[in-house]
C-alpha cells in the first residue's frame, strides 16, 4: 500500500507533468485556452495513459524487447482511436474544441515515456498507480493553466464570470502568445516555491526542469531493433525482468 | 500565385509551433544551438514532406475505399515511425554526408507531434497531393525557421544576468511568447 | 529465427485483438456518432432554417433514395401535424473546399423557406462574409427561379470581394432546388404513410 501511494504522489508533486518533467508540451499549450478544456485533454489523456500502463505491464513479459517501442506505439494508437470514437459519440463539442490535438495524444511523450520508463519493468498495481498519479498530476496542471488563461483573456472561469465589471480581459492571453507567457511564468514561480522550500527545510532544491531531453532521448530508440547492437535497449528491457 | 499564399500562410501566417502549437517538444527540447536547431529542422522538413508523401496515398487509397478512417491516427503513426528508421538507415547506409548532418536527429522525429500533425493537417482540409506535399515542405521550412531564431535568441540568453528562477525553460518560453506575439502580426496578411 | 518469429507473432497477435476490438467499437458506436454529427455540425443550420416548426427534424428524418442511385437525408418539419417545410443538405465548391448548405423549401407554397450554412474553410474574413444574414436573408421565400447572381439572371446580390464564395453559395442552393421538385414527391409519400 505504501509503495502504491508512493507511485501514484509522485506524479503529484515530485515529478508533476508538465510543470517538472516537461513532457507533453503540444497539448498543454494548444488546448489550454479555457479550464474546461484542459480538464477535457487531461481526462482523455487519464485515461489513454492508465489502460497503457496496465496493457503494457501485463503485457510486459511476452513482449520482445526488439520491437517494444513498436508494440507500445501500437496500444497507445488503439487506446487513442478508442478515445476518438467515444469522444465523437458522447462529448462532440469537446471533440471539436481539441480538434488535431485529439489523435496527437499519442505522441504525447508522456504516455509512451511511462510505458518504457515504468510499466514495462514493474507489477500491474504499481502501474497503474503510476499512470494514475501522472495522469492526475497532469489534468490538475492543465485544468489550472486553462483556468489562469481563461481567467485573465476571457474574464471566466470555467464560463463563470469571475471579474469585476471594469476589468478588460487579456485576449492575447488565450491565444498563442499567452500559452507561452503563461507556461513560463508558472515555471519560474514553481522554481521560486521550490527554492523557498527548500531553504526553509535545508535540502537541496529539486531540479527536474531539465528533464525535457527525456521525452526526445526516448524517441531516440528505434522502434524495432533490427541488427545486433542493441545493448541499450536489451539492457533496459532485462532490467525489469 | 495560391501556391505562394499556401506557402506564405503556412510559414509565417499560421506557423506550425508559434501560430499551431505543433511540435512544442522538440522546440524547447533542440533550441540552444543554432547548429544543432539547423539540423533538427532539416530533418523535420525531409520527414515531414516524405510523410505527407506517403500517408496521402494510403488515406486515399487504403483507409477512403474501405471506410476505415477511424484508423487513421493508429497507420498514420505506424508508417510515420518505421518511415524514420527506414530514412536513418538507407542514409548511414547510402549518403554518409547528409547522415552525418541529419543522422542524430531522425530518430528523434518519431515522437514530433508536429510531423503527424501536419499529416492529419493535409487529410483534415482536404488537399490535393501536391497542395499537401508543398504545404508539409511549408511547414517544415516554419519550423525551422522559428527553432533557428529562437535558437539564436536562447545563445544569447546564456550570458545574460536572467533571474536565477527564470534561467533555463522558463525565459526560454517567454522568449517563445515574444516571438509568437511577433508573428501574430502577420495575421490578416495574404487575406 | 525463433526471436523472430516470437517478434512477428507477438505484433500481429496486439494488431489483430486492437483491429478486432476498435472495429467493433466503432459498430457500437455508429449511432451514437451520427446523431451528434447532426446535432452539431448540421443542427445548428437546420433549426435556424426550420424555425417555428413543432417537431424534432433530427429524430424524425429520413433517409430517401434518389435517382442516382445515392441515398440523401431529408429533414421534415411540421406544423399543426402536417409536413409544411422539407431541408436538406448540399454542396458546391467554393474558394477552397466545398461549402455545405441547409436548403429548407416550402412545401406549401414550392419556395426556399431559408438556407444556412453547415461547413465552410473559405478565407476568414473575405470568404466567411457570405454567410452574414444579410445574404442568406435574401434566400428566404424566394421562388425556385431565378435563383442566381445579378451578373447571371437571377436577382441575389453577390458580397462584394467575394465572388467565389458567393457564387459557391448560390449554386449550393441551384442544386438543392433542383433536386427539390423529385424529392417533394417522395418526401410526401414517405411521411404520409
Amino acid at each position: 500500500m505504501h509503495r502504491l501511494w508512493k507511485e501514484f504522489s509522485k506524479g503529484l508533486w515530485k515529478e508533476l507533468p508538465p510543470f517538472r518533467v516537461l513532457l507533453g508540451l503540444c497539448p498543454t499549450l494548444a488546448v489550454t485556452s479555457s479550464a474546461e478544456n484542459g480538464l477535457g485533454m487531461g481526462l482523455a489523456v487519464v485515461f489513454v495513459l492508465t489502460l497503457s500502463n496496465l496493457i503494457v505491464s501485463l503485457l510486459r513479459k511476452m513482449i520482445p524487447p526488439k520491437v517494444r517501442i513498436a508494440c507500445f506505439i501500437l496500444i497507445a494508437a488503439s487506446l487513442v482511436v478508442t478515445v476518438e470514437l467515444l469522444m465523437q459519440a458522447y462529448v462532440y463539442p469537446l471533440y471539436q474544441t481539441l480538434g488535431i490535438f485529439v489523435p496527437l495524444i499519442v505522441v504525447n511523450c508522456l504516455i509512451l515515456g511511462r510505458a518504457e520508463a515504468f510499466a514495462s519493468k514493474n507489477p500491474v498495481l504499481p502501474s497503474v498507480a503510476d499512470a494514475l498519479g501522472m495522469g492526475l498530476g497532469f489534468t490538475l496542471s492543465l485544468t489550472f493553466l486553462g483556468g489562469i488563461r481563461e481567467l485573465l483573456g476571457n474574464g471566466t472561469v470555467f464560463g463563470v464570470p469571475m471579474t469585476w465589471d471594469s476589468f478588460q480581459p487579456l485576449s492575447i492571453m488565450v491565444q498563442a502568445p499567452g500559452a507561452f507567457l503563461a507556461l513560463g511564468l508558472i515555471l519560474a514561480a514553481m522554481n521560486a516555491f521550490s527554492n523557498w522550500y527548500s531553504r526553509r527545510h535545508e535540502e537541496t532544491p529539486p531540479r527536474a526542469l531539465e528533464a525535457i531531453t527525456s521525452c526526445s532521448s526516448l524517441g531516440a530508440e528505434p522502434m524495432v531493433v533490427l541488427n545486433g547492437d542493441d545493448a541499450n535497449g536489451n539492457g533496459n528491457g532485462a532490467n525489469g525482468r | 500565385m495560391d501556391y505562394f499564399l499556401l506557402v506564405i500562410t503556412a510559414v509565417f501566417i499560421s506557423n506550425i509551433v508559434l501560430v499551431q502549437y505543433l511540435g512544442a517538444c522538440p522546440f524547447m527540447g533542440t533550441s540552444k544551438a543554432v547548429s544543432v536547431a539547423l539540423g533538427m529542422g532539416g530533418a523535420v522538413i525531409f520527414v515531414m514532406t516524405l510523410a505527407t508523401a506517403l500517408t496521402w496515398p494510403i488515406q486515399h487509397w487504403l483507409l477512403l475505399p474501405y471506410r476505415v478512417e477511424y484508423l487513421q491516427t493508429i497507420v498514420f503513426i505506424l508508417v510515420i515511425a518505421s518511415l524514420v528508421q527506414l530514412v536513418e538507415m538507407f542514409l548511414r547506409k547510402f549518403v554518409p554526408p547528409l547522415y552525418e548532418s541529419l543522422g542524430i536527429f531522425l530518430p528523434l522525429i518519431t515522437t514530433n507531434c508536429a510531423v503527424l500533425g501536419v499529416a492529419i493537417l493535409v487529410q483534415r482540409s482536404e488537399y490535393s497531393f501536391i497542395r499537401g506535399v508543398v504545404f508539409s515542405l511549408a511547414s517544415g521550412a516554419g519550423f525551422l525557421l522559428a527553432l533557428v531564431i529562437i535558437a539564436a535568441i536562447r545563445e544569447r540568453l546564456d550570458t545574460a544576468p536572467v533571474p536565477r528562477v527564470f534561467k533555463g525553460t522558463p525565459v526560454a518560453l517567454i522568449t517563445a511568447g515574444m516571438m509568437s506575439l511577433a508573428f501574430y502580426a502577420f495575421r490578416g496578411m495574404g487575406g | 529465427m525463433r526471436e523472430l518469429v516470437k517478434m512477428v507473432l507477438v505484433l500481429s497477435i496486439i494488431g489483430t485483438v486492437s483491429g478486432y476490438g476498435l472495429a467493433t467499437l466503432k459498430q457500437a458506436t455508429r449511432p451514437a456518432i451520427e446523431e451528434q454529427v447532426l446535432t452539431y455540425v448540421q443542427g445548428p443550420a437546420l433549426l435556424g432554417v426550420l424555425q417555428g416548426v413543432d417537431n424534432n427534424p433530427i429524430q424524425d428524418r429520413k433517409q430517401l433514395p434518389m435517382a442516382d442511385g445515392e441515398e440523401l437525408t431529408v429533414f421534415p418539419g411540421f406544423k399543426d401535424g402536417n409536413l409544411c417545410c422539407l431541408a436538406f443538405e448540399s454542396f458546391a465548391p467554393g474558394y477552397s473546399g466545398d461549402i455545405g448548405v441547409m436548403v429548407a423549401f416550402d412545401v406549401l407554397s414550392d419556395q426556399v423557406r431559408a438556407v444556412g450554412v453547415t461547413t465552410q474553410t473559405e478565407t476568414p474574413g473575405v470568404g466567411t462574409r457570405v454567410f452574414v444574414p444579410a445574404f442568406c436573408d435574401q434566400f428566404r421565400e424566394h421562388p425556385l427561379t431565378k435563383l442566381a447572381l445579378k451578373s447571371g439572371d437571377g436577382d441575389i446580390d453577390a458580397v462584394s470581394g467575394a465572388t467565389i464564395s458567393s457564387n459557391a453559395m448560390v449554386n449550393a442552393v441551384q442544386k438543392a432546388a433542383a433536386l427539390y421538385p423529385e424529392l417533394k414527391e417522395r418526401a410526401v409519400a414517405a411521411w404520409q404513410e
